[in-house]
C-alpha cells in the first residue's frame, strides 16, 4: 500500500472538502441554516471565473479578483432576496428556500454555460509534481491546497476570535434578539456571513476545479463531503471542519484503496456514525439556553 | 321518450361511433398521413449527461436534409425531442406524452441505459419501431424484440477487441481495468476477463468507481500500484478526464484504453487540458473517422453548417446521424405505402447497411448490431490515428 501518497493525496482532497465546509459552518455560525446552496453559489462563482478568462481573455488574477467579487455580491442577493423575504420562517423552510436556490442556480448555469464539461485551470499545475521523499509525490497543486487552506483556517480562527464583526457574528448565532439588544445589526450579520461564505466557497470550488471537471454539477459531490466533514468537525467549530475534512479525506482514501467499491458511502457512514455517537460533532461546543 | 332523451341517445352513439373509429384508425395508422410522419427521440439535453444531448440533435439533421429535398413520398419528417435529463422516470413520462399525444410511428436513438430500458417495455406493447438504443448493453438484444433494431455495438464486442488489441498488438502483459459499477461497465469487465483468459492471463487490478465519484485518487493509486502497463476504461468522459489528471499529479504513466463512448477526442482533449493527446490515448471506435473522405459524411459536414451552424460535428452528433439513417433507408424504400410492418419488413431485409456507422445486416429473427469495431489513437496533436481497420470480435459470446 503506497500509504505516503495516500496520505498526501488525502489530506489534499480533505482540505478542499474543509474548506469547503467552512463555508457550509459560516452560515450555521451566524443563522443555525444549513445552505444546501453553497455547492452551487460555489459552482456559479467559480463559471464566471472560467467565463471572464475564456471569453475575454483576462489574466488569471483579474479573473479571480472578478469571481471573489461576484461571489460576495452573489451571498448578498441570496441572503437579501430569498433568505430575508420569509415571514417567521422554520428551519426547514429555510432549508426549502436554499434548495429551491440551489435548483435555480443549477439551471441557470446550464443554460447559460451548457451542461458540457470545461476544463479550468488554475497557475498551480496538477501536472508539475516533486519527490522529496521517495514514495511521497506531492502537485504543485496539492501544495497550494495546503498553503491556501492554511491561510484561510488562521484568518477565520483570528477573525472568529479578536475582531468585532466575528464576535458579533458568534453573538448573533448564540441569541439572535439579546445580540440585536447588544446593538449588533443582525441583519448586516447575516448579509456579511451570506457574503463571506460564498467566497469562501469559490476559493474551495476553484481548487477542486482545477483538478476535476467544471460542470453545472461538479459541486454535488464535494458538497456532500463538506457537510460530513462539518458534521464530522462539528457544525460550529473552524478548526473543527478542517480537521473534519482531512479525516474524512485520510478514510475515504485508505478505505477506498483497500475496498474501492465501498469508498462512495464512506462519507454517509461517517455522517451516520458521528450522529449516533456525537450528534455535535467531533470539536463542538455545547450551549445551555435557558427557557 | 322526450326530446331530450332521444338528442342523449343520439349524442351518445355519435361519440361512440367516432371514438371506436378514431381507435381504429389510430390502430393502424399510428404515426403518419398523408403529408408528415411523425418520429422522437429522447436524450439529455440538461443535466450531467448533456453531452450526450447532442445525438437526438444529430439525428434531426438526417430528417432535415430529407425535408429539404422534399420529404418521403411527400411527406415531410416530424421530429420531437423531449429532454430527460438521462432520469428513467422523465424518460417514461416524455415517451408516454410523445405516444399517446402526439402519436409516433418510430423512435431513433435514445441515450443511456436505464432511461432506454424504462421504456423498452412501453414501446414493444405499443409495436412501435425503435433503432436504436444508444446503449450497447445486453438488454437490449436479450431476449429478441422484433420492434428493436440495433446500432450501437455491444461493450462485450468493445471490450473485447480492445483487449485483444492490447494483448496481441501492443503485446501487453499488465493489464488492468477501471470500470463503471453498473451493466456498463461490468459487460466490458466480463468481456476482457473472457479475451485474457482465452491467451492464459488473468486482470492485475479491477477496479470499480461509481459514476457519481469525482475524487479517484485512491483507484489511481490503487491502479498505479498494480504495476499495470494497460489500463482499460469503461467509464463516463468526466470519471476518464478526472483518472487521467489525478494519474498525472501521481506520476502513473500507463497506457489508457477505454471504450467508443470515449472516443469524441476534441471533447476528451479539452476537458483533460490537453493529456488525451499527451498521453496517446487510445479508444474503441464505431463510426467512421469524422472527417473521413467519402461523400455521406462531407454531405452531413456541409447540411450541419447549413441547418444547425451551431453544433459541433463530434462523435455524439455522428452517433445521432448513425441511428437515423437506418430507418431514413427503410421509408424511402417503402415510398407511398407506409405502414409500421412495411418499414418492419424492409429493416428486416438491410444487408451490409453502412452510412457513417458500422455495418449492420438484419433478419426477421436477428436485430443485433455489428460486431466490427475500429481502434483509435489521439495523436499528440488532437488528431485520430486509425491503428487498426474494422475489426471483428471472433469470441463473441452474442
Amino acid at each position: 500500500m503506497p500509504v505516503g501518497q495516500l496520505i498526501i493525496e488525502g489530506l489534499a482532497m480533505g482540505a478542499c472538502y474543509g474548506l469547503f465546509g467552512l463555508a457550509v459552518v459560516i452560515i450555521y455560525k451566524t443563522s443555525e441554516v444549513v445552505n444546501f446552496a453553497a455547492g452551487e453559489m460555489a459552482m456559479f462563482s467559480t463559471f464566471i471565473a472560467f467565463h471572464v478568462l475564456t471569453f475575454y481573455q483576462c489574466p488569471f488574477w483579474l479573473a479571480f479578483l472578478i469571481a471573489l467579487v461576484f461571489a460576495a455580491l452573489l451571498g448578498v442577493f441570496i441572503e437579501f432576496f430569498f433568505i430575508r423575504p420569509a415571514k417567521n420562517p422554520t428551519l426547514l423552510g429555510l432549508i426549502v428556500i436554499t434548495l429551491g436556490a440551489e435548483l435555480l442556480l443549477m439551471g441557470l448555469a446550464s443554460w447559460k454555460w451548457g451542461a458540457e464539461q470545461q476544463a479550468f485551470s488554475l497557475p498551480v499545475s496538477y501536472k508539475v509534481t516533486y519527490e522529496p521523499i521517495k514514495g511521497f509525490i506531492i502537485s504543485e497543486w496539492a501544495i497550494a491546497v495546503f498553503i491556501i487552506a492554511a491561510i484561510i483556517m488562521t484568518f477565520l480562527y483570528l477573525f472568529f476570535k479578536y475582531t468585532k464583526l466575528g464576535t458579533a457574528m458568534r453573538a448573533t448565532q448564540q441569541n439572535k434578539h439579546a445580540a440585536k439588544i447588544m446593538g449588533i445589526q443582525t441583519d448586516h450579520v447575516f448579509v456579511f456571513a451570506w457574503a463571506f461564505s460564498s467566497v469562501i466557497g469559490l476559493i474551495a470550488a476553484l481548487l477542486l476545479s482545477a483538478k476535476a471537471i467544471l460542470d453545472p454539477q461538479f459541486m454535488m459531490e464535494p458538497f456532500l463531503r463538506a457537510f460530513a466533514a462539518a458534521v464530522l468537525g462539528g457544525l460550529m467549530s473552524i478548526p473543527g471542519v478542517l480537521i473534519g475534512g482531512a479525516i474524512l479525506g485520510l478514510l475515504e482514501n485508505f478505505l477506498g484503496y483497500a475496498w474501492p467499491v465501498w469508498k462512495p458511502i464512506t462519507a454517509f457512514v461517517v455522517i451516520v456514525l458521528v450522529l449516533c455517537i456525537r450528534p455535535s460533532g467531533i470539536f463542538a461546543k455545547h450551549y445551555v439556553k435557558k427557557v | 321518450m322526450d326530446l331530450k332523451k332521444v338528442l342523449m341517445v343520439m349524442l351518445v352513439s355519435v361519440f361512440a361511433v367516432f371514438l371506436f373509429a378514431y381507435q381504429g384508425q389510430a390502430a393502424t395508422e399510428r404515426g403518419f398521413d398523408d403529408k408528415e410522419i411523425r418520429v422522437g427521440q429522447w436524450g439529455p439535453q440538461t443535466g450531467p449527461a448533456a453531452p450526450w444531448g447532442s445525438v437526438a440533435r444529430g439525428s434531426k439533421l438526417v430528417f432535415d436534409i430529407v425535408n429539404e429535398e422534399g420529404g418521403i413520398a411527400g411527406r415531410k419528417i416530424k421530429y420531437f425531442i423531449r429532454d430527460d435529463q438521462y432520469n428513467p422516470s422523465q424518460t417514461v413520462a416524455g415517451v408516454r406524452e410523445l405516444v399517446e399525444r402526439h402519436g409516433i410511428f418510430a423512435f431513433v436513438g435514445g441515450v443511456g441505459t436505464a432511461p432506454c430500458q424504462s421504456v423498452m417495455g412501453y414501446l414493444l406493447e405499443n409495436k412501435i419501431i425503435w433503432i436504436s438504443p444508444c446503449s450497447g448493453a445486453s438488454a437490449f438484444y436479450k431476449p429478441f424484440n422484433p420492434y428493436l433494431w440495433n446500432m450501437w455495438p455491444t461493450y462485450e464486442n468493445d471490450a473485447s477487441i480492445i483487449a485483444k488489441f492490447a494483448i496481441e498488438k501492443k503485446k501487453f502483459k499488465k493489464i488492468a481495468m477501471f470500470y463503471q459499477n453498473d451493466d456498463y461497465g461490468l459487460n466490458a469487465l466480463d468481456s476482457v476477463k473472457y479475451r485474457l483468459s482465452k491467451n492464459k492471463m488473468e486482470l492485475v487490478a479491477a477496479i470499480p468507481v461509481e459514476p457519481t465519484e469525482r475524487d479517484l485518487s485512491s483507484q489511481v493509486q490503487k491502479l498505479k500500484a498494480s504495476g499495470a502497463e494497460a489500463v482499460i476504461g469503461f467509464v463516463s468522459p468526466t470519471q476518464a478526464a478526472i483518472a487521467l489528471r489525478t494519474a498525472a499529479s501521481v506520476g502513473f504513466k500507463t497506457q489508457w484504453m477505454h471504450s467508443y463512448n470515449l472516443s469524441d477526442y476534441a471533447l476528451m482533449n479539452k476537458i483533460t487540458d490537453g493529456l488525451w493527446a499527451k498521453e496517446g490515448v487510445i479508444t474503441g471506435a464505431f463510426t467512421q473517422e469524422p472527417y473521413a473522405d467519402n461523400a455521406p459524411t462531407k454531405k452531413y459536414i456541409e447540411a450541419m453548417k447549413r441547418l444547425a451552424p451551431t453544433e459541433r460535428w463530434g462523435i455524439f452528433y455522428m452517433a445521432g446521424v448513425v441511428v437515423a439513417e437506418p430507418l431514413v433507408y427503410a421509408l424511402k424504400k417503402v415510398g407511398k405505402n407506409l405502414s409500421t410492418e412495411a418499414v418492419k419488413n424492409e429493416l428486416n431485409k438491410i444487408t451490409d447497411f453502412q452510412g457513417v456507422g458500422p455495418k449492420v445486416t438484419w433478419r426477421a429473427d436477428y436485430h443485433m448490431s455489428g460486431k466490427e469495431l475500429q481502434i483509435w489513437q489521439c495523436d499528440p496533436k488532437g488528431e485520430i490515428i486509425v491503428l487498426q481497420q474494422w475489426t471483428k470480435n471472433e469470441i463473441s459470446r452474442d
